[in-house]
């Protein structure tokens, strides 16, 4: 049965997955683990993504299916505990794709983190006042087109003249950015999926 | 060694050329639909160049190609036994619009447009296309739930008038687009002038050009990327 809802998630099976769903939980099995196999069928959609299997929209039903499972879950314990830890996410200034960002966003709250989510077009001054007043020590940016590179670099230029480049990790994602961008940007990570920034954002504020 | 140029372009570009290419010109057309996936346009890119110069041997080619940086699929392609030549863009908006400084200014001043051209609704890249195939997959009723986050931030339908073709056969389509989806329709004037100039051998700033053997870097597009 554990199989079968990663699979259920990948094909983008909304009625399974919340069947399957209810199912484990009525039997006992812990919300925990549902929410794995859940995460799972994420990563396939990704692959399948890539591939060319998928198209945006599937991109966006499997956000939707992902963000319910993890509400019912979380109702159930799924995610019970302390946060933790605070994120703020957001799409640059100039740059209004937020298919990307918000899967990250859904997964990063599937797995605990209290995250501010800002939302598309974002200046970077928008993107420090919430620094300042979550207190988040990682600060996510996405961008899907070359022309905002600028932007993340900009915004990370506005936490140093802050003062704030020292306690908060930086990570960007979205297709056109790399290593090279990271780089120039002046970023701490570069997270090349969801699950890589979930990773990232665990590796930051577990210390 | 007798010269040749054949062109190669996305789907949507290639409307833009059509016009203005001479009769005689070779070109083909590669699947607009890759640039959602930068590996593969990558790959079938390089193929098709890989192709074309294994097709013309012992001939000095020269490959004029109708892309931009497009995700950064563009880098690392090479000019394996041709001369290639690229508009330094970002994407293809940047070519409709004639300029990169046109892009950008177009961009900064609202992030929110869908763009279409010829090129995309000849393609059936249109929100249209995109929700019939979202209907045969989910029903009605998901594709609506889908398409409301699909198009949540765009305010504006651009239909960019390049010149190079009767506007009047796309308007209403535009339009109707615009009505579907709750955006507010515009026309935007494009330009053709990079097109022009990239097929009258054009070798200025506004093009990049790859001698045999090199490949395009990111630094091609953004002075810092220089190492």
């Amino acid at each position: 049965m554990a199989n079968e809802l990663a699979m259920a998630m990948a094909d983008l099976d909304e009625e399974k997955v919340q069947a399957l769903v209810k199912a484990g939980l009525a039997g006992g099995v812990d919300p925990s683990a549902l929410l794995n196999e859940c995460r799972e069928g994420m990563t396939l959609i990704g692959q399948r993504f890539e591939t060319g299997e998928y198209y945006l929209s599937d991109l966006i039903m499997a956000g939707e299916i992902f963000k319910t499972a993890a509400a019912d879950l979380a109702a159930q314990g799924g995610s019970s505990g302390p946060t933790k830890g605070k994120v703020v996410m957001g799409t640059v200034k100039g740059d209004i794709h937020d298919i990307g960002k918000d899967i990250v966003v859904t997964m990063l709250r599937g797995a605990n983190y209290e995250v501010t989510d800002l939302g598309v077009d974002v200046p970077p001054a928008k993107f420090i006042e919430a620094v300042k007043e979550t207190g988040a020590p990682v600060l996510g940016m996405s961008g899907l087109l070359t022309i905002s590179f600028d932007p993340m670099k900009e915004t990370v230029a506005a936490l140093q003249a802050a003062g704030l480049r020292g306690r908060v990790k930086v990570m960007i994602g979205g297709g056109p950015v790399s290593e090279q961008v990271r780089e120039y940007v002046g970023a701490d990570a570069l997270g090349v999926d969801a699950q890589a920034a979930v990773a990232l954002a665990g590796q930051w504020l577990a210390a | 060694m007798p010269n040749r140029t054949v062109v190669i372009a996305c789907a949507t570009v290639i409307e833009e050329m059509l016009p203005l290419m001479p009769p005689d010109m070779a070109y083909r057309t590669l699947e607009f639909g890759l640039h959602a996936y930068p590996a593969k346009l990558h790959t079938t890119l390089q193929e098709n160049i890989d192709e074309v110069v294994a097709a013309h041997p012992g001939e000095e080619l020269t490959i004029l190609l109708g892309y931009g940086l497009c995700s950064q699929a563009l880098v690392g392609v090479e000019a394996r036994g041709c001369t290639l030549v690229l508009p330094r863009v970002d994407d293809c908006i940047a070519i409709f619009l004639g300029s990169r400084s046109a892009y950008n200014e177009q961009a900064g001043a609202e992030p929110g447009s869908y763009y279409l051209t010829k090129g995309w609704i000849e393609v059936g890249e249109t929100p249209f296309s995109e929700h019939e195939r979202a209907v045969q997959r989910y029903g009605a009723a998901r594709a609506e739930r889908i398409f409301k986050i699909m198009m949540a931030n765009y305010k504006r339908l651009a239909l960019i008038n390049t010149g190079s073709y009767d506007i009047d056969r796309y308007r209403d389509y535009a339009q109707r687009t615009a009505e579907r989806f709750g955006l507010r329709y515009e026309e935007i004037a494009g330009s053709d002038a990079l097109v022009r100039k990239l097929l009258d051998g054009a070798s200025d700033d506004e093009f990049i050009t790859l001698l045999p053997g090199q490949s395009f870097q990111l630094e091609h597009f953004f002075g810092w990327a220089k190492k």
